[in-house]
């Protein structure tokens, strides 16, 4: 008996171990790579952190300024329409809800008196001033891919910021994920708080894009699926996941889920405008990263990111393959049998005038459905939410805009809209039900936003 | 200086390519017939013809224009379809206030143009974006199917 007890304690423990194992192998998101690394100090390929040679001889809060945005760390740190880097931006989680924090000099209620050394921390370790540990909500787990200089360049941009006196927002997070002490557990296993070692096997290009895609624009807090633990599972890197609301899409070579049909230019165009004819546009949270980080980094630095995308392992995700070809000019062709009439209804007044009942816009390509992700995902998660929260970007190439609808439609119309849509576009329908809807909203809730359409 | 193509004539617009066609049309070439409502395409009161397609004026930029000829409320008049439309207008007194007549009559026309006999649910599929505030709906439908009997 005893026996069978010391064997089952010892299949236990082995599971638990490779599980940890498993876990922990996860964490390295460049292992796909195999390759090399060596210390950036001993690599031989040129500068592949830092600003770019166009920027090399800039002072320090102009080379900060270009690598804040490189980093994001704008989007999380506002909230909308609010004073940037102020904070107060949620984020809706399980187990509740966290605020970002103002991270303008202000010096009660900001980071005015951050040290060198305690803004390091905080970037690469998750250590605030005050020794309290932050959630990872903050990416400092990837932000621990950065130089120092990098990091205290874009801490030197900040410390020209006017003060804002923002106190932070009080987190309503559920026990024990309140107690922030447990995060060192958290640490301890998925944060190995290493800077970034370039792969000597691949091209200086790749390992550019390697840094600016890991180290500063941290894409695979969003992109890439999260363990149990909620840290990020590099096993499916990049292979899409659920945050904040939306959809972040799988981004690796598979064909049909990923970006492996995409051209370079393709890539190129929806990182540096958030649009690509045939694909569609960013919004949302990729609308805020393109508009606050991606649009502002110089060619060669998104040619690097694509040539390191394109070097992403195919994961397929379970979206079905786009449908490429318009729908039928008519309302009464194309899917009729699974057409839900309410959202026939509520397209014909509220959308067809823009969105056409092909797909294909007269207006604008920005438009246009046929192609795009959101309504070839049968799930009509970014769907739903772009009807709710509208579009309003400012790009170089003008305004792309959709208004808002949430405020006016009741959750059930929200849904049927779009389950039409997906069916009618897509390759295969929705069934959000209100409650679905009502749900996506309280993950992207924000504080309510009032911006009103332009009138006048 | 852009090129456009307005109710077939060629006219020379200096307007910044991301001004809605709207403004354009009303500031700059004087054709005020086409009205100004929401500003957002949830009202269909602005409609024009773009490329032969009802298309709301004010979301639409006049860089985004291109070759595609555009026909407004003045003169679609001057087409088979328009000419109808604007008869049967007049013989089932239409309008009550009138301000979303010209877009109604725009996208009743494009809808004669690309199906001729609409039953009511083609009519509801293409005007449902046209709002009356004056609830004119049940003559507007009727005038449409007496429009699309005379074009038979």
């Amino acid at each position: 008996m005893k026996k069978l007890i010391g064997i089952g304690v010892a299949v236990i423990v082995a599971v638990a171990l490779g599980f940890a194992g498993w876990l922990f192998l996860g964490r390295d998101p460049m292992s796909f790579a195999g390759g090399a690394p060596v210390a950036l100090e001993d690599y031989k390929g040129g500068n592949i952190t830092g600003v770019p040679a166009q920027l090399a001889g800039a002072d320090l809060v102009k080379r900060g300024a270009y690598l804040i945005h490189a980093a994001d760390c704008q989007a999380c740190h506002t909230t909308p329409g609010g004073v940037p880097f102020a904070g107060g931006f949620a984020f809706n989680m399980p187990f509740g809800t966290l605020y970002s924090t103002n991270i303008t000099p202000d010096k009660q209620t900001g980071i005015g008196n951050y040290t060198d050394a305690q803004f390091l921390a905080a970037v690469h370790k998750g250590i605030r001033a005050d020794g309290e540990k932050l959630y990872p909500a903050m990416p400092y787990a990837s932000y621990a891919l950065m130089t120092d200089a990098d990091a205290l360049a874009i801490k030197a941009y900040l410390f020209t910021l006017a003060p804002v006196r923002a106190p932070p927002k009080q987190d309503q997070l559920s026990w024990p994920f309140n107690q922030r002490a447990l995060l060192a557990l958290w640490n301890g296993a998925f944060n190995p708080d290493e800077r970034f070692r370039p792969d000597t096997g691949q091209s200086p290009q790749w390992n550019r894009g390697a840094y600016l895609a890991e180290a500063m624009g941290h894409c695979g807090e969003c992109h890439t699926p999260r363990n149990p633990a909620f840290a990020l599972d590099n096993h499916r890197k990049f292979a899409g996941a659920l945050t904040a609301g939306w959809r972040a899409y799988n981004i690796t070579s598979d064909k049909a889920s990923g970006l492996g049909d995409w051209t370079d230019e393709d890539i190129y165009l929806y990182l540096s405008t958030g649009h690509a004819n045939g694909h569609g546009g960013s919004a949302g949270p990729m609308g805020e990263a393109t508009d606050n980080s991606l649009s502002y980094l110089v060619p060669d630095d998104v040619h690097a990111l694509v040539t390191y995308l394109r070097s992403i392992p195919a994961h397929a995700s379970d979206l079905p393959r786009t449908v490429t070809t318009p729908a039928p000019a008519s309302h009464k062709e194309g899917l009729v049998a699974e057409a839900d009439p309410r959202g026939e209804k509520i397209f014909a007044g509220a959308c067809a005038s823009c969105h056409d009942w092909t797909g294909v816009s007269p207006v604008t390509g920005y438009a246009t459905l046929t192609g795009v992700r959101a309504v070839n995902d049968p799930n009509a998660t970014n769907v739903a939410q772009t009807v709710i929260n509208g579009v309003a970007r400012k790009t170089s190439q003008g305004k792309i805009f959709m208004p808002a609808f949430g405020e006016g439609y009741s959750d059930d119309d929200i849904a049927a809209v779009a389950n039409y849509v997906t069916a009618r576009f897509g390759a295969k329908g929705a069934h959000l039900t209100g409650g679905d809807v009502a749900d996506l909203r309280k993950q992207a809730s924000q504080k309510p936003n009032s911006q009103e359409a332009p009138h006048g | 200086m852009l090129t456009l193509t307005i109710n077939g004539q060629s006219r020379e617009v200096d307007a910044p390519e991301d001004m809605p066609l709207l403004w354009v049309l009303r500031d700059h070439l004087g054709l005020v017939g086409t009205k100004y409502g929401c500003g957002i395409a949830q009202c269909g009161v602005c409609t024009v013809h773009v490329g032969g397609k009802p298309v709301r004026s004010c979301q639409l930029t006049v860089g985004d224009v291109g070759t595609r000829a555009v026909v407004t409320i003045e003169a679609v008049g001057n087409t088979p379809h328009g000419a109808k439309v604007q008869q049967a207008w007049m013989e089932a007194a239409v309008p009550q206030c009138g301000y979303c007549q010209a877009g109604q009559i725009m996208s009743a026309t494009a809808l004669l143009d690309s199906n001729p006999n609409p039953d009511d649910s083609d009519i509801d599929a293409a005007m449902a974006g046209n709002l009356c505030r004056c609830g004119t709906y049940i003559r507007i439908r009727r005038a449409i199917k007496n429009a699309a009997a005379k074009s038979a």
